[in-house]
């Protein structure tokens, strides 16, 4: 089942500031694109190193921005993220599905899903797990985490095999 | 015509305006011909520049947005022709210079010599292409942009070669503090 919460979590990141969501698609976070798609807040990019690239150019506009993407592209992005979100010090709000959480999800996943929370660790990139419970706290400490000039990542379970 | 010789033309018509600089001998040129507080060197994260410059050009639809990219830094990031494209920023000046080289590691051969990265703009949607390769091609074009909409691309098509310039001295942070600051005054 994907819940409602990520249509609160979009809701509320607009309300509170954030202007820019860019990325690529990721079935896990369908819920929030969709609420994004239909208020016509949102940008497909080709990849996700590209999303991280405008993101950065709207926060060089001291405009609040997001990139959301499936955690395959969390990957494809590392070495963007160390070496010009890290490097320059943008605050950005990484919104990553976590795909491979479950042992049984696809095996493409599996690997990425498995080596995920110590990758982030690696990268110094603070992290939170939004949950349906959370997510109101979880929006509030990324953007807390902005507002001290450093980028950060929500994550969101995926918790069923389709 | 070098890489550098065919800046200093640019840079001279375009004066002031904004420019985003692709990493590697670009914005090392760029730092060692003008200076200046808003440019902003992308030192990493090559193939990026045209999408920093699309953010900032979609963020300041009033001012004139340059993006200085390279043939090697395109060709990592063409999918940025497709989104740059369907977005349309009519304040983006997309400047290519292209020596078909990736010059920084040591002047590799880059493929773009078997190809027209502007002709792949122009089916992406862009406004306006230009290919040009001189001095006095360079001014002529400079002077037309300024009465068309963009998106535009030039592609500069320049010799591998020259002395290879100092690097950036500012920090990436204070890269962004000058660059903000001056977005945000001008």
């Amino acid at each position: 089942m994907i819940k409602n919460f990520q249509s609160n979590v979009f809701n509320f990141l607009l309300k509170n500031g954030v202007e820019n969501f860019i990325g690529v698609p990721d079935s896990t976070l369908k819920k929030f694109i969709h609420e994004g798609l239909t208020k016509k807040k949102i940008i497909i990019s080709t990849r996700e190193e590209e999303a991280i690239g405008i993101a950065v150019g709207m926060s060089l506009s001291k405009s609040k921005s997001l990139v959301f993407m499936q955690n395959a592209g969390f990957a494809n992005s590392l070495s963007t993220i160390t070496s010009l979100v890290q490097l320059y010090h943008i605050p950005l709000i990484f919104l990553i599905g976590w795909r491979g959480y479950l042992s049984n999800d696809a095996p493409e996943h599996k690997k990425i899903g498995k080596i995920q929370p110590q990758l982030l660790k690696n990268l110094g990139l603070n992290s939170k797990i939004v949950t349906e419970s959370n997510w109101k706290d979880s929006c509030l400490w990324a953007l807390n985490q902005n507002k001290k000039n450093l980028a950060c990542a929500l994550i969101i379970k995926r918790e069923f095999v389709d | 015509m070098i890489r550098k010789e065919a800046m200093k033309v640019v840079v001279n018509e375009i004066k002031n305006e904004i420019i985003v600089a692709a990493n590697g001998f670009i914005s090392r040129d760029l730092f060692n011909v003008y200076d200046k507080e808003s440019n902003f060197y992308m030192i990493g994260s090559m193939g990026l520049a045209s999408s920093i410059g699309l953010g900032v050009a979609i963020k300041n639809p009033k001012k004139q947005i340059f993006v200085f990219d390279g043939d090697g830094n395109i060709l990592m990031n063409f999918g940025s022709l497709v989104t740059i494209g369907s977005i349309r920023p009519k304040n983006l000046i997309h400047i290519v210079f292209d020596n078909s080289r990736h010059a920084s590691t040591g002047g590799q051969p880059t493929n773009s010599k078997f190809i027209q990265i502007e002709k792949i703009a122009e089916k992406c949607n862009y406004s306006s292409i230009f290919r040009v390769q001189n001095k006095q091609e360079i001014i002529k074009i400079m002077k037309k942009i300024k009465t068309i909409s963009g998106p535009i691309m030039i592609l500069i098509k320049i010799n591998h070669g020259g002395k290879i310039g100092d690097r950036i001295e500012n920090h990436p942070t204070k890269i962004k503090e000058y660059f903000m600051k001056n977005l945000e005054e001008t």
